[in-house]
């Protein structure tokens, strides 16, 4: 299957972009926007949403395919990873889910152009005493970083809820599956596709990016703090910036789990978390913090999450790496593996003859930045409290924790770690799979794109 | 006092300081420097003998180390090729002790220099090990920097951009430094560095300028060395062009840099820092030379990359100039380099980019098999060095918009 050059990521690398062809395109966008996109109701957009993920489920589908065949090469996942990762990120597009989404961010609201924010339910609620209106951004420009097309995707989706004209810079060679989406897109309806546009090139391209900025009345961007800050200076003061920055996420695991007839589900569950996108999201864990005194003791979880990667690695191989990633993961398993003979405190378990996963156990309780691509540390600790020890260096940067623990801990946990300033607490097992209603680093997921108008009553 | 080793010790300055050989021109071996010697000639045909015999001295002699190779199954009776003898991280050098000699015979340790926060790499010598660290790197400094026969080396100035030894007393760097000032007979006012507050390296730009602006003026001026690390040499040139000043150095000058910039200037592809060395220091490009070393090593690799050395080491038919030609480093007889592919612990072929790993013989009272962190290409008889590999960026979410 060969895509139609419908956008700027379509366009063979020799072609070059000017300022006059980003200007036009910006004008093409809000114009199709008026047309095709501000009459749509909530219900229609979802309802093409709904449709285009499930057919992104389908094995035939012929983006799907595509995304599996030319993925391992275009973004360094294996095709079962990206496999996995795509369909459970589909998986979420479903009428309740995005009603659930629209309840959550938009109460009783009601869009400008008349419909209810619960126009995919029914659940109108009776007259209330003030009505609230709200419009999303006319022109939302995002800033896309990385091959792991989640945030992107979403990004887009969230866009067209707000009927947004959008513009996609994705980041230098990772256009490949937001473009296959909006591709989809198009397929199902080409007039909503034609509110959007996918370009690729290198971050910093003031020409070109100066047009876009002058464009926007909204925009979001993910990448590390200098990043955000260079594209913040940059902006037109009346531009909305919204800014994703570099996040980080580990696991708990409580000693009431460390039994011989849950151990099974819990390893499978912290390999579950590695493994998605090769460890390399912000939601990805660093860390997998152990309690000791279980009935399993946390060196025998480490020894089993290591055979559990082995196993992984069969059927969800890690992607290709750089020579540079290597380099990495190989010099640090050489500092733990010296440690490892000299200490008694220290393991290491690692594949032979490549790097494709390895596990680390040492006691120290500082969270550790691991190398990714399936490296891990797993650290024994006495209770939570020295967890939330461990993690105080990096406070305010940590996006998720998962838990594993009965329930009547779950609740006092999660607490405990909101309370602690973590943005997201959730089951380790899925802490790469956010449901639709995240609220990404804690903030509103569509509340933060729209303008609010309110009309209050007489009393 | 290990008597045996002692006795490497003395038979291997023998070998360095043997010299006709090693101050000789190098030739290449077309087999590369991994199984052949890159230095065809030396006196150090028994290479992989001596290399054997040091691992078994080293793994009786040093236990950090002994225990490394245990779990590693790899004892002196199992190996056969220094190829095989396990080399140990660098970053080992930070945890243990790796070091045949008892605490009490330990006179020195140099430390890897980095940030404050980071525990130090810690190599420790005696006198008979520093003894060993000076005959390597006088052979190879001489052997490499000043390498032009017609340049009168011993009437040559000398300027040092660094702290003298007496503040610095545990920089690698700085030692070589010195030991080339004795040697050349030059004055302590050789080092126009001081430290200052966390532990930076500073020097007064201004006063350097101006002492090297009188040095220069006339071809009647003897030629100047002018040795550092990259990071200083940084603030000196930003002078240079802030005060719009060129200055001439006089015919014959050298410079000699090294390192990366660890964060204490801002850092320059090494063609930038050159063009700019060339430019505002009057250096033609073939008199910098680049030096590659540790404190955890005690030889040195330098390149030669102007001298036809990179031209025969890629094939290239004869001496054609070819400005963008990679700088290759080499190292000296009793050193040798292999570059070992992370994702496979194997050798990489010819081109291809993997981590530099070194048998240094001169580490005689430590370890002689050491795994660098540094990324090289490996080409023909030597290497070209890429440097240390940085964390990248995740692919996900966070990695940086670009």
């Amino acid at each position: 299957m060969e895509l139609p050059n419908f956008f700027f990521a379509d366009l063979p690398p020799e072609a070059t972009l000017s300022p006059a062809m980003i200007a036009e395109a910006c004008e093409v966008l809000k114009h199709n926007r008026e047309k095709h996109l501000l009459p749509r109701t909530t219900r229609e957009i979802v309802k093409t949403l709904c449709g285009v993920a499930a057919e992104w489920l389908q094995p035939d589908n012929p983006f799907r395919r595509l995304a599996l065949e030319r993925g391992p090469a275009e973004t360094g996942f294996s095709r079962a990873v990206l496999e996995t990762g795509l369909d459970d990120f589909f998986r979420r597009f479903t009428p309740e889910n995005f009603r659930a989404l629209l309840r959550q961010e938009l109460g009783n609201a009601v869009s400008l152009t008349g419909d209810g924010c619960l126009a995919v339910g029914d659940e109108e609620s009776a007259g209330p005493a003030v009505r609230h209106f709200w419009r999303g951004p006319e022109f939302l420009v995002h800033i896309a970083a990385g091959n792991l097309p989640n945030p992107a995707l979403m990004s887009l989706t969230l866009g067209l809820l707000t009927r947004s004209a959008q513009f996609m810079k994705c980041a230098h060679g990772a256009a490949f599956l937001p473009r296959l989406f909006a591709h989809s897109l198009y397929a199902a309806d080409h007039k909503l596709a034609s509110c959007l546009e996918i370009a690729e090139w290198r971050g910093g391209n003031h020409e070109l990016e100066s047009v876009l900025f002058a464009a926007a009345d909204c925009l979001t961007a993910t990448g590390g703090d200098d990043t955000l800050a260079a594209i913040r200076a940059r902006l037109p003061a009346h531009v909305r910036f919204l800014g994703y920055g570099q996040r980080v996420s580990f696991g708990f695991v409580t000693r009431e789990v460390l039994r011989d007839e849950t151990i099974g589900q819990v390893v499978a569950r912290a390999a579950d978390d590695v493994v998605a996108w090769d460890q390399n999201g912000c939601l990805s864990p660093h860390v997998i913090y152990v309690e000791e005194r279980g009935a399993v003791e946390s060196d025998q979880f480490a020894e089993r999450l290591a055979l559990e990667l082995a196993e992984r690695e069969t059927r969800l191989p890690r992607g290709k790496i750089s020579v540079e990633e290597s380099a990495l993961i190989v010099s640090r398993r050489g500092i733990h593996e010296t440690l490892a003979v000299q200490r008694a405190d220290v393991k290491i378990w690692s594949s032979h003859d490549s790097t494709a996963w390895t596990v680390v156990f040492e006691h120290d309780v500082r969270f550790q930045f691991s190398c990714l691509n399936r490296f891990i540390y797993v650290k024994p600790v006495p209770d939570v409290a020295a967890v939330l020890q461990g993690v105080d260096a990096v406070g305010g940067k940590v996006s998720t924790v998962g838990i594993a623990a009965p329930p009547e801990r779950t609740r006092e946990l999660a607490r405990q770690f909101a309370g602690w300033g973590a943005t997201r607490v959730c089951p380790l097992g899925r802490m790469q799979n956010p449901p639709l209603t995240w609220r990404h680093d804690g903030r509103p997921a569509l509340g933060d794109l729209l303008t609010w108008t309110d009309c209050e009553n007489e009393a | 006092m290990n008597i045996e080793l002692s006795h490497f010790a003395t038979r291997l300055r023998r070998l360095i300081s043997v010299g006709d050989d090693v101050r000789s021109r190098h030739s290449i071996c077309p087999a590369g420097f991994n199984h052949e010697p890159p230095h065809v000639g030396s006196d150090i045909k028994d290479f992989n003998a001596l290399a054997l015999e040091l691992f078994a001295l080293q793994f009786q002699a040093n236990s950090a180390y002994r225990k490394i190779c245990e779990s590693r199954r790899l004892t002196p009776p199992t190996v056969g090729q220094w190829t095989q003898i396990p080399a140990v991280p660098t970053a080992a050098f930070k945890e243990l002790e790796l070091t045949c000699l008892a605490p009490d015979e330990r006179t020195a340790v140099f430390h890897s220099s980095g940030t404050t926060e980071q525990k130090p790499s810690r190599h420790f010598h005696n006198a008979e090990s520093l003894a060993v660290y000076e005959a390597s790197l006088v052979a190879g400094f001489f052997k490499n920097v000043p390498s032009d026969c017609r340049l009168p080396i011993a009437d040559c100035r000398l300027v040092c951009l660094t702290p003298p030894p007496s503040q610095v007393p545990h920089s690698s760097l700085v030692h070589m430094f010195e030991t080339v000032r004795q040697k050349l007979g030059a004055g302590k006012n050789a080092f126009v560095g001081r430290l200052a507050a966390a532990d930076a390296w500073t020097f007064d730009a201004a006063t350097v300028a101006e002492a090297l602006s009188s040095a220069g003026d006339a071809a009647s001026q003897p030629p100047l060395l002018l040795l550092g690390p990259a990071f200083s040499f940084v603030p000196l040139l930003d002078y240079l062009t802030e005060k719009r000043l060129r200055l001439q150095l006089p015919p014959g000058s050298r410079v000699m840099e090294t390192g990366g910039y660890k964060n204490r200037s801002r850092s320059l592809p090494k063609a930038e820092l050159h063009a700019l060395i060339t430019d505002r220091l009057g250096i033609p490009r073939e008199n910098i030379v680049c030096e590659y070393g540790m404190c955890e090593l005690s030889s040195q690799a330098y390149d030669n990359v102007d001298r036809g050395f990179a031209l025969e080491a890629l094939g290239d038919n004869a001496a054609r100039p070819k400005p963008t030609a990679p700088r290759l480093f080499r190292f000296p007889p009793w050193a040798r380099g292999q570059i070992i592919s992370p994702e496979t612990g194997r050798e990489v072929a010819a081109g291809e980019t993997g981590l530099i790993r070194m048998m240094d013989l001169a580490n005689v009272f430590s370890v002689a098999a050491i795994q660098t962190e540094d990324l090289g290409v490996r080409r023909g008889g030597g290497f070209e060095l890429l440097g240390r590999a940085q964390l990248a960026e995740p692919r996900g979410c966070s990695r940086m918009a670009q």
